[in-house]
């Protein structure tokens, strides 16, 4: 493969990085993309869904409120198909500190975070699942952010302005020459052969892999990394983001997204990106304080849990005594200035609220560096949309009523509704490498039934079109493992009764065979 | 007469009401919904080696085979399942001495001793070249899946081939029994059949989904063979599975005409006589729609399943718990080690269950039958992997009938 | 206090989509699993819908009794399907037919020209036409006198409740027997009378289950409110509350809490003192049951248990009591449903589905060579006498034959 050049070459396909390449295309400049793995694999497709209000950060970091509150203005304009608009309260229950509520409430007045309080009744009009000891209400402009739907508009929006995403890219090595990064050097992880791209700039969004990236021109980063568990219970309990009146801290929020509610977070120090292993006392935790809110937690099922790493900045003269004490902003290293390395950026911190925001400054300094003036557009211009499918929930009840009068709607996938043609057309599209990409791309297999059902079939449509390097077998242990992942964390009660079944019909009905 | 109350509706409950009926027993079935029939292939794996009967003598206790009474009490339970079924117009094929190959949905090998007509006839001993077709707009069969695993095994595999289904309306996502409701229709089956027959010539074994018929299984799979002139046998597809739910109506309609009382949709509680000191079970209480109707009886035999069924409900704190007479469970109360790590191989939670004596009733805390009048019986008894073993349905026949004996003692 | 319905337990296993009578003869309703758990988790309480599907449910809850994992499946689906005729505006038609208390008093002055235009094929014609009545589906006729016209000294006011004696016994004859078969209520007294029991008729109105079906809810928990109400002094007395139609005896039971949502200690007070005729023979009277009499009765007939007598969960209490009749042989159904649900069949639009759900029942009973039908809803019995022209009966109905108890039958010919 010949040497590839561009004028901006960014790594990391997260959020982060996409919003930078979307940016840098909308004002006209070469760039490519390179991600590691699949879209929405790392930080961002890990997260609650949470597009904030502000709200969470009013005390603990103002600046945070504002940009929050700023960008998700911004957010609803430029892309509201990936956007529903739950709204979001703030309650306080009788486990919260009583006199936090008129605290929180003044300094949502200063962050400029419209808050706006309800009585208990009204809550619980609008939430009747929610803990009706609750003393106080507020009502914040909270909703959930579809980080799939937005990955996937921003790789479309970037392809079709001439850019490159190359997913599946791992990057081996910085080309440095006279002080100044001048490139990487990339290893395709499908197939091919390593190669070289030159660029101008090189941005390292790599979220938490920042300092093992930045590390391989030498530098360090003092980077803290936090793991952060979650869990989606399989069905909706409540329909608006429910957080907890109090300062930030485990496992005070509720996020409906998509066909699910999120329940997060945890926050753990880890010393590796790829530290996702998930403990049994965050899952107790997190369904324990859910529990506060929603009284009937215990009745609904966890459908599966999962871990997201998020970089944490922490320079030596911060000696903060817990993660969450640390800023939630986000950080633009300029190593020109930081180390004398030229053509270098490290962008991180932050959160998928902001990325935005993050992608606009981030550009406005490579056209500094570059000495180019042109403003960012980002604000102002509408992401389309994209191939993903009706994201409001109705919708998909409605397509799947449509296709049953006109023919057959050819679901794969019940749970989630993903027929047999999307599922070919994915196929089609090449960036699927195996089932679980069909997972992450399409929802496929993401529903109550745990791929029970759709995984037989989706490995059926591998074999009738003879597609990806594993036998259909093969690809469908590969999914059932991948999806297991998720589900051990969670395995008692229905999780486990839902095992019980793929078991029974992989096992003893289909006798499928272990691979290990 | 005794009455018997056995709670729990799959092959386990249903087998042991219709063996106590057959005994003369007045019985009274009761389940809170059907059990997992419909998710089976309707045939009954003893063990998943060449010679079922000579690893099943090999085995010792605590096993629920040899528990129960090792070989000859299974033989006894087959020879009445056979019967059973007979009377019922299935006609099961097979021998404890020697397995079935047969093809299941994944192309994969299944190997059972006893399977219904139209599924033994697919035996893969047979050796025979095959043809595996499915259908146009099914997807709980795949026959380019089933040639892909039977390829790597070395089947003989003639052709794979998706044959039409005619006239069918618009409308949803169909399911085998759909599918099986159209093949009992003897018009549209012959019609089909016309239109198959061209693309079928030179083939002389067709395998195809486990959809041709419900209740008229038999008549429909003997006519299409005729009229195609070929051998049809049947390969379960994902539930609903057809020939599970065959072997689960007529175990239905035998205990009807046995005139077993059916309570379904109630939660059965345990009910313990007070006046026996702890020794003896009165009967179970019912919670039904409207209030708690006690049900007594001079025994019980639980058989409601194990983890996906409910007979064992696993909680978040590491409790595993029965669910009728909160006995106590042979288990591991660290719930991170329920798992194993493969999702198709073999999990520790499999394991978990009642220890039972000699007469399927179920221990206590000493080690002594918590109760001279209770029994258990199937997957929620302790001490057998039965999806590794390959040995669920002949454990859930022979423990049945080892409780039924005892319990009618 | 019943459990929240949730549709999580729900492993997607198609067992109830197998069991499904409505599903099995249509191509247009995906099944209890796909309207109900899995269609549940994309609706949302603030947002329009579109599920015509959802329609077609019948509502007979064979999914909730198949469902081992303890899924309210068709208390979800009559939600579900009641939110959508309210959306979508419910018809003239089933406003009406959802009162069958109000009918009635509007036709008992003129029971005898209603009687006779419900049997003339131009007026049925017209009533398709206009509003949507199926002319094929079985109407009852309008009795000439209702039941508590007929048993006027048995009729309590609420304070006299509390000084009844021990033994009383309260009925909750439903509509249908107060205004289109006083005779069943009239059997069921003398029954009860016979054992021992001293029987009462409190006040009482529509169960309100035919507007539940017709997504009127509202107007159906006003009913069960006014029950509750005026049943409370009968519970409160320690009286068991007994009824003959086993769709009544089901909403006070379990409706009113799961499906209306009226979760109290009044309504579970209700649901414990409830129940049907047979049920209560078999498990609070069976000691008085050998008191019967009862003569050899030289006949064959075909027992179908009702839908919504199987959801109680008490099996089938009035064939084991049948069972006791010298000389009488009982078939069992083998079929789930019989098709009509209430008032599903009688509907224009659903007449044909409910049809060929019953069908396999009625060739069951004509191939039996039975010499009648036996089954506890009102209904169901209309429905089965239509499409098998053989007479059928209610358990009670059986029993006075066996026990020589004569009660003139106007609108029918005596057993």
């Amino acid at each position: 493969m010949p040497t590839l050049s561009t004028q901006v070459l960014v790594i990391g396909g997260g959020a982060t990085g996409l919003g930078i390449a979307w940016d840098a295309a909308l004002r006209g400049l070469k760039v490519i993309l390179l991600e590691q793995g699949d879209l929405a694999q790392g930080t961002s497709g890990r997260y609650h869904g949470l597009l904030h209000s502000g709200g969470r950060y009013v005390t603990s970091d103002p600046h945070s409120a504002r940009d929050c509150a700023r960008e998700n203005a911004i957010l609803r304009r430029i892309i509201p198909a990936a956007i529903e608009d739950t709204g979001g309260l703030f309650v306080s229950t009788p486990a919260d500190p009583p006199q936090f509520a008129d605290r929180w409430l003044e300094a949502c007045g200063r962050c400029n975070v419209p808050a706006q309080e309800i009585t208990p009744a009204q809550a619980l009009r609008r939430e009747p699942m929610l803990n009706p000891r609750i003393s106080r209400a507020f009502y914040v402009n909270d909703a959930s952010l579809n980080s799939f739907h937005l990955l996937h508009a921003l790789t479309e929006s970037v392809r079709s302005s001439g850019c490159q995403v190359l997913l599946w890219h791992q990057v081996v090595a910085l080309l440095i020459a006279r002080q100044a990064v001048v490139g990487a050097r990339v290893r395709p992880l499908a197939q091919g052969e390593e190669f070289s791209i030159l660029a101008d700039v090189v941005v390292n969004a790599t979220g938490p892999w920042t300092a093992a990236v930045a590390a391989l021109a030498g530098l360090h980063i003092p980077l803290t990394l936090g793991k952060g568990t979650l869990i989606a219970m399989a069905s909706r309990v409540v329909n608006t983001v429910i957080n907890r009146c109090k300062p930030p801290s485990d496992g005070d929020i509720i996020v409906p997204v998509d066909t699910v509610n999120v329940l997060g977070t945890t926050d753990v120090p880890v010393s590796s990106p790829e530290q996702r292993s998930i403990e049994p006392w965050e899952i107790d935790l997190l369904l324990a304080e859910g529990e506060i809110l929603i009284p009937s937690l215990s009745q609904y099922r966890p459908l599966r849990a999962w871990a997201g790493i998020r970089p944490l900045y922490r320079p030596q003269e911060v000696e903060a005594i817990n993660n969450r004490s640390i800023t939630r902003g986000h950080i633009i290293l300029d190593h020109a200035e930081n180390d004398s390395l030229g053509g270098l950026i490290s962008v991180f911190g932050g959160k998928l609220t902001t990325f935005r925001l993050m992608a606009e400054q981030t550009v406005d300094l490579i056209c500094r560096r570059l000495g180019i003036r042109s403003p960012s557009l980002t604000a102002e211009t509408p992401l389309q949309p994209g191939h993903r499918r009706h994201y409001s929930l109705p919708a998909r009840l409605t397509s799947i009523e449509s296709a049953r009068a006109t023919g057959h709607p050819d679901l794969l996938c019940e749970c989630e509704v993903v027929s047999k043609g999307e599922v070919l057309t994915a196929l089609q599209g090449g960036d699927v490498a195996e089932l679980a990409d069909l997972m992450r791309d399409l929802r496929l297999g993401m529903g109550p039934c745990q791929g029970t059902f759709c995984a037989y079939r989706a490995a059926a449509v591998l074999a009738e079109v003879g597609a990806g390097a594993q036998t259909p077998q093969q690809a469908l242990h590969a999914f059932a493992s991948e999806r297991s992942r998720g589900l051990s964390p969670l395995a008692w009660g229905t999780t486990l009764r839902q095992m019980a079944l793929q078991h029974r019909v992989y096992v003893d009905l289909l006798h499928a065979e272990v691979t290990d | 007469m005794k009455h018997l109350i056995v709670v729990g509706a799959g092959l386990t409950g249903l087998f042991a009401a219709a063996l106590a009926a057959a005994r003369g027993a007045r019985v009274t079935l009761v389940a809170r919904g059907r059990g997992s029939l419909a998710l089976s292939h309707g045939c009954i794996d003893l063990w998943a080696t060449k010679s079922p009967s000579r690893s099943i003598r090999r085995l010792r206790h605590p096993h629920p085979y040899a528990l129960a009474g090792g070989f000859p009490r299974l033989q006894s339970a087959l020879a009445d399942f056979i019967y059973l079924l007979d009377r019922q117009g299935i006609e099961y094929h097979g021998a404890p001495s020697r397995n079935h190959r047969l093809i299941t949905a994944l192309g994969t090998a299944h190997l059972t001793a006893l399977a219904p007509f139209s599924l033994a006839a697919g035996d893969l001993n047979r050796a025979e070249p095959i043809v595996v077709a499915g259908f146009e707009g099914f997807f709980d069969f795949s026959p380019h899946l089933v040639a892909s695993g039977l390829q790597r095994q070395g089947a003989d595999i003639q052709d794979c081939l998706t044959l039409p289904l005619i006239e069918l309306p618009p409308g949803r996502e169909r399911f085998a029994t759909d599918l099986a409701r159209l093949f009992e229709t003897p018009e549209w089956r012959r019609e089909l059949a016309r239109s198959w027959k061209p693309r079928l010539t030179g083939v002389r074994h067709l395998a195809l989904p486990a959809v041709l018929g419900l209740e008229h299984n038999f008549i429909v799979w003997q006519e299409l063979q005729d009229l195609l002139a070929l051998t049809i046998s049947e390969i379960p597809t994902l539930p609903p599975s057809l020939p599970g739910i065959r072997l689960e109506r007529a175990l239905r309609r035998s205990l009807s005409s046995a005139g077993v009382q059916i309570i379904e949709g109630s939660r059965a509680v345990g009910r313990v006589d007070g006046r026996s000191g702890g020794q003896l079970v009165s009967g179970v209480v019912l919670q039904t729609a409207g209030g708690p109707r006690l049900i007594a009886a001079d025994a019980v035999i639980l058989a409601t399943g194990g983890v996906l069924n409910g007979g064992l409900v696993f909680h978040e704190d590491g409790r595993v718990q029965e669910s009728v007479f909160d006995l106590p469970v042979a288990h591991d109360d660290d719930r991170t080690r329920w798992l194993g790590s493969d999702p198709f191989g073999s999990h520790p939670y499999a394991l978990f269950g009642l220890h039972v004596d000699q007469h399927m009733r179920p221990l206590g805390a000493n080690a002594k039958p918590a109760f001279e009048n209770l029994f258990a019986a199937g997957s929620l008894l302790a001490g057998a992997d039965r999806s590794r073993e390959g040995s669920r349905q002949g454990i859930d026949l022979a423990t049945a009938h080892c409780a039924v004996e005892a319990a009618l003692a | 206090m019943i459990p929240l319905p949730t549709i999580d337990a729900c492993l997607k296993c198609n067992i109830c989509t197998a069991a499904c009578p409505v599903a099995a003869v249509s191509d247009a309703f995906p099944g209890p699993k796909a309207v109900g758990p899995q269609a549940q988790r994309f609706r949302h309480p603030r947002l329009q819908l579109s599920e015509r599907s959802i329609a077609l449910c019948s509502g007979c809850g064979v999914c909730s009794r198949v469902c081992p994992h303890g899924v309210a499946v068709a208390d979800v689906n009559i939600v579900a399907k009641a939110h959508y005729a309210q959306q979508s505006g419910v018809p003239l038609r089933d406003h009406i037919i959802s009162r069958p208390a109000t009918l009635a008093r509007l036709a008992r002055p003129l029971a005898g020209l209603a009687n006779l235009s419900l049997r003339l094929r131009p007026i049925r014609q017209t009533m398709e036409l206009l509003l949507g009545v199926a002319s094929e589906a079985p109407l009852p006729p309008f009795a000439p006198r209702t039941l508590r016209r007929q048993l006027a000294d048995r009729c309590v006011i609420a304070d006299r409740i509390p000084r009844l004696p021990a033994d009383t016994i309260a009925y909750f004859h439903g509509c249908s027997s107060q205004h289109y078969e006083p005779h069943i209520g009239i059997m069921t007294v003398h029954l009860l009378e016979q054992l021992g029991f001293n029987v009462v008729l409190p006040p009482q109105t529509c169960c309100g289950l035919p507007l539940q079906s017709n997504g009127l809810l509202d107007a159906a928990r006003r009913y069960a409110r006014k029950n509750a109400g005026s049943l409370a002094p009968v519970i409160e007395a320690g009286i068991p509350i007994v009824g003959t139609s086993t769709s009544c005896t089901l909403a006070l039971k379990h409706d009113y809490r799961s499906i209306l949502d009226l979760r109290s200690e009044t309504f579970d007070a209700l649901a414990e003192s409830t129940f049907d005729l047979f049920e209560f023979l078999l498990w609070r009277a069976s000691d008085r049951l050998p008191r019967l009499e009862c003569q050899a009765l030289s006949a064959r007939a075909l027992y179908h248990p009702p839908c919504q007598l199987r959801l109680h969960g008490v099996g089938t209490p009035a064939l084991e009591v049948l069972q006791h009749i010298p000389g009488l042989e009982i078939l069992v159904s083998e079929h789930e449903c019989c098709g009509v649900a209430g008032t599903y069949g009688l509907k224009r639009e659903r007449y044909d589905t409910a049809r060929q759900v019953g069908s396999p029942l009625f060739q069951q009973a004509q191939s039996a060579e039975v010499d009648f039908l036996i089954t506890d809803s009102e209904t169901c019995r209309w429905w089965l006498n239509a499409h098998t022209g053989l007479p059928a009966y209610h358990p009670v109905e059986v029993i006075a034959m066996a026990i020589g108890l004569q009660v003139p039958c106007p609108t029918r010919n005596a057993p």
